[in-house]
């Protein structure tokens, strides 16, 4: 009985330790980041929001994958309760009752099921999406913790220890205190830095229902602009990707990855975590398309982007900003944001935009348009129809956003009809007319911050000028641009998108469209509708308003893959296997649709341009037109 | 090697906005490209802007596109800024001396290279897109645009003017913390004020009324659509078609193609008739 007594204590001291040396793993990689620059963050606000994030925010995204969501949730519950319950063990009452041990057993034996699912993720052969090297030992380790822990306990529970007891004691304590040693830089990181990070996160809007999706404003006065090395990023950013778990669910979502340009943003993020720790074991997961191997500098101070860095500056304007990645990740990464500070620098520091975007942008910059088109003109698709200019009316209940899809001759048609709706439903609405300049939003994008800003202030100046009650406009950049990007510059608008504003002129009863039913279509959403501004059932609703057979796209809402328009992508033009609408086309033919409805300028001429295309592209208002006009 | 580049307050071209012109622009990328040669682009004698005025603020943005310093000649409004230009490149002596070939809206004429060519009596090479150092030391060698792609090539020896050609490569993007860590420096000249001449025209810039569109078809191809929308009018519409020809017939087309576009010169061997 003697050896007994030690070893109840010895089991849930094993514990102890395994917190201990999981508290000194986490302490040596919070020195990394505290390199970063400060950030405010309401940890106690966060701290009490954790669970609430975790089950419901990370779980809605982890369950899409539901195999990965069970096993989950009986690994890590298993883990943390099996754990908590040995811990406690160190307490006499508990360490002397034969039926706590019993529970303690089931708790290790639940954990053991789940590193069986874990395990069978990997082997024989790993999932593709995964990354491999340090992931490949997690399933032994967390088998040897969870069955050493079940024979322990069990052997405990029946009191007849004996010879074996060390042996699985021992097991146990190999599976976890190698779990704990991997908390600093293996695959248990992302549970610590993922806790952490829910807490502290940088877009705490996320969790509290609202699309925290406007990129935040550059300080045109810092010493630095934008992000050149790691120590550039705030703190919390750092942290933010110290929890990435490599699941690979990021890179199948993105769309850059598909076309086969050279973007991986799962390794992006491992690039940035990579340079920030020279210590880091090597990358094993999918490389960037074309197959570049990592180079360069490591360290806090290190340059992270050049031909010679870790990160080819056509990784970086490979982006189109779509947020896929973002959408798709459990960890709550926020991808986008990294990628624009990244170029902030490269643009604003450096001059270093890719050649063929420096047109674009200089236009922006010297004349309000990235075509360096008459501003005047930009009414010209409308020749003939009556558009009435806010300058000679001073107010109106709707003003007209235009955007850049005005100076299109394709998208002026779809211009044309969503004015002649509007005239149909007696709106009273005006543009600005010359007036209005771009939002700046392909200068934000790529990095151009100060563009940006003088081009929002100038807006902001101009709507200052006239009364109106919602700004309605039928791009989604713009849209996201005025309605959550200028707030920051002084402009507070009620910005409605022009598939919403026609759904509500339908429920009021002012257009009264016939219907459509010969027409089967898809609809495509805009990134900057969808994923940005979290808006996918007006524009489904307006297409079944009209009586369409309306089909899904295998990716569709939320989850939809982007048109490749954004984000600057187009101008930057970085070479790739493939082309992202032509891909999105052909998951649009896969619905046999005969109609591909859209509700943006970018998606209209991204999609428009693929070559052999079977099905029409046609925006909302479009169809709409056509439905009303059937119905007189 | 000391570089210097003369830039102007334009406009732009089609917003009116004071912008600095795209040939110098353009200009300053080949002065950096040079500077980087000669291993010039840092401290006193990296290449530099060099502006007559009454205001820099609008060819400051050179600071952003490539130039690290800027030198501002302050002038009263309606001065010519020929002869405190030439006194100042005098005395600083630049090996070259970059332009952009024409002026683009402002107050300037597009004649200060030339008059300063002249006053300091130096060559003028027009229309350069590109300048390196030459083989031998102490030369240069430039590329002068004689359009449509054509090239010649000059080696000159000594200082020299040039001016830019819109075919040379496009300007360097704009980068705002450049531009921020420039610096500008306020000169007072020494010359004594001469009135510009005064240019009684007022220039507008052309555009183009809309066209109403109308039943332009709302299916087919996209250069269908084009088509129908702006009509057949063009180059493109006063081709023949020749289905299958004789070899020679189709030769002797494009000959005659070739020649009326001035690629190939006339033909001199054919008699008068």
């Amino acid at each position: 009985m003697h050896s007994f007594m030690p070893l109840t204590t010895v089991f849930p001291g094993l514990v102890w330790a395994m917190a201990a040396l999981a508290l000194v793993q986490t302490a040596r990689r919070a020195a990394l980041w505290r390199v970063g620059s400060a950030a405010p963050v309401a940890w106690l606000h966060g701290l009490a929001r954790l669970p609430r994030r975790y089950l419901v925010d990370v779980h809605h995204v982890v369950a899409r994958d539901p195999y990965a969501s069970r096993m989950h949730a009986v690994v890590a519950g298993g883990l943390l309760a099996a754990s908590l319950l040995t811990a406690l063990a160190i307490l006499p009452p508990l360490a002397q009752s034969r039926a706590y041990w019993l529970l303690v057993a089931l708790a290790f034996a639940v954990t053991a099921v789940g590193s069986v699912l874990v395990g069978a993720r990997r082997y024989p052969a790993k999932q593709k999406r995964l990354s491999a090297g340090r992931f490949q030992i997690l399933p032994f380790l967390l088998l040897a913790y969870a069955v050493g822990g079940t024979l322990t306990a069990l052997l405990l529970a029946v009191g007849t220890g004996g010879i074996a007891l060390p042996f699985t004691l021992a097991l146990a304590a190999a599976g976890g205190l190698g779990l704990a040693f991997e908390v600093r830089q293996g695959p248990m990181r992302h549970a610590v830095a993922g806790a952490l990070h829910l807490a502290a996160h940088p877009r705490p809007g996320r969790f509290e229902g609202r699309p925290d999706t406007a990129l935040q404003p550059l300080d045109l006065e810092a010493p630095r602009l934008g992000a050149e090395m790691p120590a550039d990023f705030t703190w919390n950013r750092l942290l933010s990707y110290d929890a990435c778990v490599s699941c690979g669910r990021c890179e199948i979502a993105c769309p850059a990855f598909a076309a086969g340009q050279p973007l991986n943003p799962k390794r992006l993020i491992q690039d940035l975590v990579a340079g920030l720790n020279p210590a880091e074991p090597p990358y094993a997961g999918n490389p960037y398309p074309g197959g570049r191997e990592a180079e360069g500098e490591r360290g806090p101070l290190a340059r992270l982007i050049g031909p010679d860095a870790r990160i080819h500056p056509d990784t970086l304007w490979s982006c189109t900003t779509c947020r896929a990645c973002v959408e798709e990740c459990p960890m709550m990464i926020e991808h986008v944001d990294a990628v624009v500070s990244l170029r902030r620098y490269q643009t604003l520091e450096r001059g270093a935009l890719p050649e063929k975007a420096i047109g674009p942008v200089t236009e922006l910059r010297q004349s309000g348009d990235a075509g360096g088109r008459p501003l005047p003109a930009r009414t010209d698709f409308a020749a003939g129809l009556d558009l009435p200019l806010m300058a000679d009316r001073g107010q109106a209940d709707v003003l007209l956003w235009l955007g850049e899809g005005a100076y299109d001759l394709r998208y002026g048609r779809t211009l044309r009809a969503l004015v002649r709706l509007l005239r149909q439903a007696n709106v009273d609405f005006a543009v600005l007319g010359p007036e209005e300049r771009d939002t700046g939003d392909l200068a934000r994008r790529l990095g151009d911050e100060a563009t940006f800003q003088a081009l929002a202030r100038e807006n902001v100046a101009t709507l200052a000028k006239y009364r109106f009650a919602r700004i309605v406009t039928a791009d989604p950049h713009a849209l996201h641009a005025l309605r959550n990007e200028y707030p920051a510059f002084g402009g507070p608008y009620t910005v409605v998108h022009h598939t919403a504003f026609l759904l509500e002129l339908i429920r009021a009863g002012r257009l009264t469209p016939g219907r459509l039913p010969d027409l089967s279509v898809t609809y495509h959403d805009p990134c900057y509708l969808a994923r940005y501004n979290g808006e996918t059932e007006a524009p489904r609703a307006v297409l079944d308003a009209i009586g369409l057979a309306r089909v899904e796209m295998a990716r569709s809402g939320k989850r939809a893959m982007c048109c490749g328009g954004g984000g600057g992508a187009p101008v930057s033009d970085i070479p790739g296997e493939r082309r992202i609408p032509d891909l999105r086309m052909a998951q649009a033919a896969e619905t046999g649709a005969g109609v591909v409805a859209v509700a943006c300028p970018s998606c209209t001429a991204m999609l428009e341009g693929v070559t052999d295309r079977k099905a029409e592209v046609r925006d909302i208002a479009e169809l709409l037109l056509q439905a009303v006009e059937a119905g007189r | 090697m000391k570089i210097a580049v003369l830039l102007s307050a334009g406009r732009h071209p089609v917003s009116g906005a004071a912008v600095l012109p795209r040939l110098e622009a353009q200009a300053i990328r080949i002065a950096v490209r040079l500077g980087e040669a000669f291993g010039v682009l840092d401290g006193g004698s990296a290449p530099f802007g060099l502006h007559a005025g009454p205001d820099a603020a609008t060819v400051a943005d050179a600071l952003g596109q490539g130039l690290a310093r800027i030198e501002h000649l302050v002038l009263p409004e309606g001065v010519d800024p020929v002869p405190a230009l030439a006194e100042h490149l005098a005395a600083t002596a630049p090996d070259v001396i970059l332009a952009g070939r024409r002026g683009q809206g402002g107050g300037e004429s597009g004649i200060v290279p030339y008059a300063l060519a002249a006053a300091l009596d130096r060559p003028l090479i027009a229309d350069v897109v590109s300048v390196a150092p030459g083989d031998e030391a102490g030369t240069l060698r430039l590329d002068q645009s004689l359009g449509r792609g054509a090239l010649r090539r000059v080696v000159v020896r000594g200082p020299v003017v040039a001016t830019v050609h819109p075919d040379a490569p496009a300007s360097l993007a704009y980068a705002f913390g450049r531009a921020r860590r420039g610096t500008i420096v306020s000169l007072e000249p020494t010359a004594e004020p001469v009135a510009g001449p005064a240019i009684p025209v007022e220039e507008r810039p052309y555009r183009r009324r809309p066209k109403i569109v109308k039943g332009a078809p709302a299916g087919g191809s996209a250069a269908e659509r084009l088509k129908a929308a702006t009509g057949e009018s063009g180059a493109a519409a006063s081709g023949r078609l020749l289905v299958d020809p004789a070899p020679e017939e189709a030769a002797r087309e494009i000959l005659a193609y070739l020649r009326r576009v001035g690629v190939v010169a006339p033909d001199s061997t054919r008699p008068n008739s």
